[in-house]
């Protein structure tokens, strides 16, 4: 037997010793941020309509807009409030009015100081104007108090949660740009001018967006990045083919198959992560329309809901990424979220036996009653989900005709003509659930037309005081216990409800840093990403 | 040979007014709108913002309004307004067509290089081992769908080998010189030319071997053959002249549909062209863009043939005598 001898315990002690203080020393140089050449991008979904859409127009212009134009403040991963635009936004005692601090030293990319007017033009012509958020729907004022002080003034009182996770969400645009224009259609939508890090530099339609350094960026060492581009591709499976021959550093939103996402995140040269979504939390919902006596009935809903295998859409249809939903709120949302509310496990006996109690025994030809099932055309999964529910509710005894309209057609059958008996559809979600989320359920949230807001026609005027309460509460705690009860009613009644949350990830290469920790990497600047080109 | 420019591009007229009718009529019957799909982007619900919106796009006036106004503008050259983009619908396809000329050119050339000559290799080595791998080639790149030839090709020059690049047009923010340009753009081009190119080039080389072995049984091609003419003089002057004219006529009728192949392999190789643009317009209901490309295919389409019919000019003595 070979022995050890004395001179090979020390040198392994002293090498052991040596790479232990080594190695954190040699972690910390590779995780500090370091000027990195130019960051390629991609995501996985479709070009926007324009780099910048003011009312919003989803995640596509949100991705490409946010590198330009900048929010007042951002979240954390655990949704603290950071600065970025305004260095401190001071609620007053009785949370009747804020003033907001604005950050010194900002130009526009134009040359142009960002100043107090800017952000009073924003306020009641963009913000409340135009984005319509319902965090300014009480704002009736806006004033410069100081030299780099704004106070808005509110006709009751605004939760201090609620005004902040707005300031996350609306941009500051500049004033000189928009004042006195179609917002709409400003030849700027096309090529913003904004004060974030990146600077507008080109978009040729059909393959990229690209972004130079803002060299004026009021974040010293910022952006880390040389230059930013945003490549499209239509099909995911070049998307996987554009990681492995390394001209793509970073996607986000699922920018590849599923199954590519684990073998690229099997492979060392390559990290995905689910974390950066906190804040934009998607998933696939199913929404009952109460104009149809028999689906407007809550124990038929209830019925329905035991005749889905939540856990069979999650893992055969969306690959294992997604979970199931368990509440109206998603389980990512840490403020709000309760799942101590009535569930509904999956029993299509027990479903059967309900619709026999509602009075809708199986008929001579087999069925209880048909329905119009349509699932929404904006992600190919909603139409697999759609078969499926459509199989599930057939087991049970629902005939259920599918329909499985286009963009276009699916807004306006769902939103627009209310064409449906059951709509299979989605949402994304921040944190604060007013009025985003709540828009979905309140009777002021039934707006024909309108996407993403109360298609059901469900009306329950306990719920709209609850949201009420929710948009002039001041108290986190009494928030929280709130949106608990408005949770357990809407999992009572079923007006909407969540099928699977969906999982998202972010693919990137290995040596590209300073993503992870993002709450909402979409939205996020990037302006903290870097290239490690050390190895 | 004028006569018959002429007549062709006076048929041209009511064709395209054709097309501009049918289409109109078309989208019109889609469901949804571009209004619809604006005000849900925009999250617009206030009424009077909806019908300040639908005066804009002109569509509170009557479909058969709206159709003779835009026949108006066309006869302007005005394709209208792409509110979508912020941009004319003329600047729109014009930024957008150069990048389809280029690929639909580079890939009817690989498909009639590749096609043509495989043909006439396969027809003039017939029932031997050429003709059995050229038949072969010609069932697989006709079997195989151009979206999935192309990430094979992706997978293969560009993930293993490392290549050529994976997609787009050119090195973005690359500064190569006029020659550097060049040399950039072509191997941007190969895969996605090659892709679409080899389905077209195995059409061809059926046509062709059909054509040249239908043509090498002519009397013509013996009498070439006694006069002790030889076997390579007579399949190219006397053969291959006269076989050509079927794929000629292919040609003419591909064209346009190389325009809408190309909508798929735009989307794999993030090529910037018509199809794309074609595809987010119909998407987003974007009727002028839409519209805009439909003329622009006729037009396409009329000067293709009117090459065709310049070509059969040339090729067939028959044809210029009857002119």
């Amino acid at each position: 037997m070979k022995t050890i001898s004395r001179r090979t315990t020390l040198l392994a002690a002293l090498a052991t010793t040596a790479l232990t203080l080594l190695a954190p020393m040699g972690a910390t140089a590779q995780e500090d941020p370091q000027p990195s050449r130019t960051l390629l991008a991609t995501w996985g979904g479709f070009e926007p309509q324009a780099v910048f859409v003011p009312a919003g127009g989803g995640g596509s212009p949100e991705f490409t807009s946010t590198k330009i134009l900048e929010p007042m403040l951002e979240a954390d991963d655990e949704l603290n409030f950071e600065p970025v635009l305004a260095t401190a936004v001071t609620p007053s005692e009785d949370f009747m009015s804020y003033t907001i601090t604005i950050r010194e030293g900002v130009t526009w990319h134009d040359g142009t100081p960002f100043t107090t007017d800017d952000v009073v033009f924003n306020a009641m012509e963009y913000w409340k104007g135009v984005v319509a958020s319902a965090a300014f729907q009480f704002l009736t004022g806006a004033e410069a108090t100081g030299e780099n002080e704004v106070t808005l003034t509110f006709s009751q009182p605004t939760p201090e949660f609620f005004l902040k996770s707005a300031l996350v969400r609306v941009l500051v645009i500049p004033k000189h740009i928009y004042e006195g224009t179609e917002f709409a259609t400003n030849e700027a939508n096309n090529a913003p001018i904004g004060t974030g890090p990146f600077v507008f530099e080109e978009w040729v339609r059909g393959s990229h967006i690209e972004y130079s350094k803002n060299e004026n960026y009021w974040a010293d060492g910022q952006p880390y990045a040389d230059g930013l581009i945003i490549r499209y591709w239509r099909d995911p499976s070049s998307r996987t083919a554009a990681f492995e021959a390394g001209e793509v550093d970073i996607g986000v939103y699922n920018p590849i198959p599923a199954a590519d996402i684990d073998r690229l995140g099997a492979m060392d040269e390559f990290a995905t992560s689910t974390g950066g979504y906190l804040t934009s939390a998607w998933a696939s919902t199913i929404e009952f329309n109460s104009r149809n006596p028999i689906v407007s009935e809550v124990p038929v809903r209830q019925a329905i809901m035991h005749a889905i295998d939540k856990a069979f859409i999650a893992d055969v249809i969306y690959s294992g990424k997604a979970v199931p939903g368990t509440s109206f709120v998603s389980s990512s949302n840490s403020k709000f979220y309760s799942d101590d509310v009535p569930q509904y496990a999956y029993d299509p006996e027990l479903a059967a036996q309900m619709l026999d109690e509602a009075g809708y025994p199986v008929g001579d030809d087999g069925t209880r009653f048909s329905i119009e099932l349509v699932a929404a055309g904006w992600f190919e999964e909603n139409a697999q989900i759609g078969q499926y529910v459509k199989q599930a509710l057939g087991d049970i005894g629902i005939e259920a005709n599918l329909n499985v309209p286009d963009r276009p057609s699916s807004f306006r059958t769902i939103y627009g003509e209310y064409a449906y008996d059951i709509a299979l559809s989605n949402h994304s979600a921040p944190a604060e659930l007013v009025p985003v989320q709540t828009n979905f359920v309140t009777t002021s949230g039934i707006l024909k037309g309108v996407p993403f807001r109360n298609a059901s026609g469900y009306s329950n005027p306990e719920l709209d005081a609850i949201v009420e309460n929710l948009t002039s509460e001041t108290d986190e705690a009494v928030r929280a216990e709130l949106a608990h009860e408005m949770q357990t009613i809407l999992a009572e009644d079923l007006p909407i409800t969540i099928l699977v949350e969906h999982t998202s990830t972010t693919v990137a290469s290995a040596d590209v840093k300073g993503y992870d920790h993002l709450a909402n990497i979409l939205a996020n600047s990037w302006a903290g990403l870097w290239i490690d080109e050390s190895e | 040979m004028g006569r018959l420019v002429r007549r062709r591009l006076l048929q041209a007229i009511p064709l395209i007014l054709g097309v501009i009718v049918l289409n109109f009529g078309l989208i019109q019957l889609a469901p949804g709108t571009m209004l619809d799909v604006v005000t849900s982007e925009q999250q617009i619900s206030d009424p009077a913002q909806i019908e300040r919106l639908r005066a804009l796009y002109g569509m509170d006036q009557p479909p058969i309004v709206q159709l003779g106004k835009y026949i108006l503008s066309v006869i302007q050259l005005d394709f209208g307004y792409s509110y979508r983009h912020n941009d004319e619908v003329l600047s729109v396809i014009a930024q957008h067509l150069p990048g389809t000329l280029i690929l639909m050119f580079a890939a009817m050339s690989i498909a009639i290089v590749v096609g043509v000559s495989a043909g006439i290799v396969a027809a003039a080595k017939l029932n031997m081992a050429w003709d059995a791998i050229i038949s072969l080639a010609v069932v697989f790149f006709f079997a195989a769908p151009t979206f999935w030839l192309g990430i094979m090709l992706t997978i293969v020059f560009s993930v293993q080998l490392g290549w050529l690049p994976i997609g787009g047009m050119f090195t973005i923010g690359a500064d190569f010189g006029p020659l550097g340009w060049l040399w950039d753009l072509i191997r941007h081009l190969i895969l996605p030319a090659t892709s679409l190119g080899l389905f077209y080039a195995a059409i061809y080389a059926r046509v062709a071997r059909a054509s040249v072995l239908e043509v090498a049984r002519l009397d013509f091609v013996r009498t070439a053959r006694a006069k002790g003419l030889s076997g390579s003089r007579v399949l190219i002057a006397h053969v291959v002249r006269n076989a050509l004219l079927p794929v000629v006529t292919m040609f003419g009728l591909q064209l346009s549909t190389v325009l809408g192949g190309s909508v798929v392999i735009e989307a794999v190789f993030s090529w910037p062209g018509i199809g794309s643009l074609m595809v987010d317009a119909v998407m987003s209901r974007n009727y002028p863009v839409v519209l805009g490309v439909f003329v622009l295919s006729a037009v396409v389409v009329v000067f293709a043939n009117l090459l065709v019919d310049l070509a059969y000019y040339k090729l067939d003595p028959r044809i210029k005598e009857k002119a």
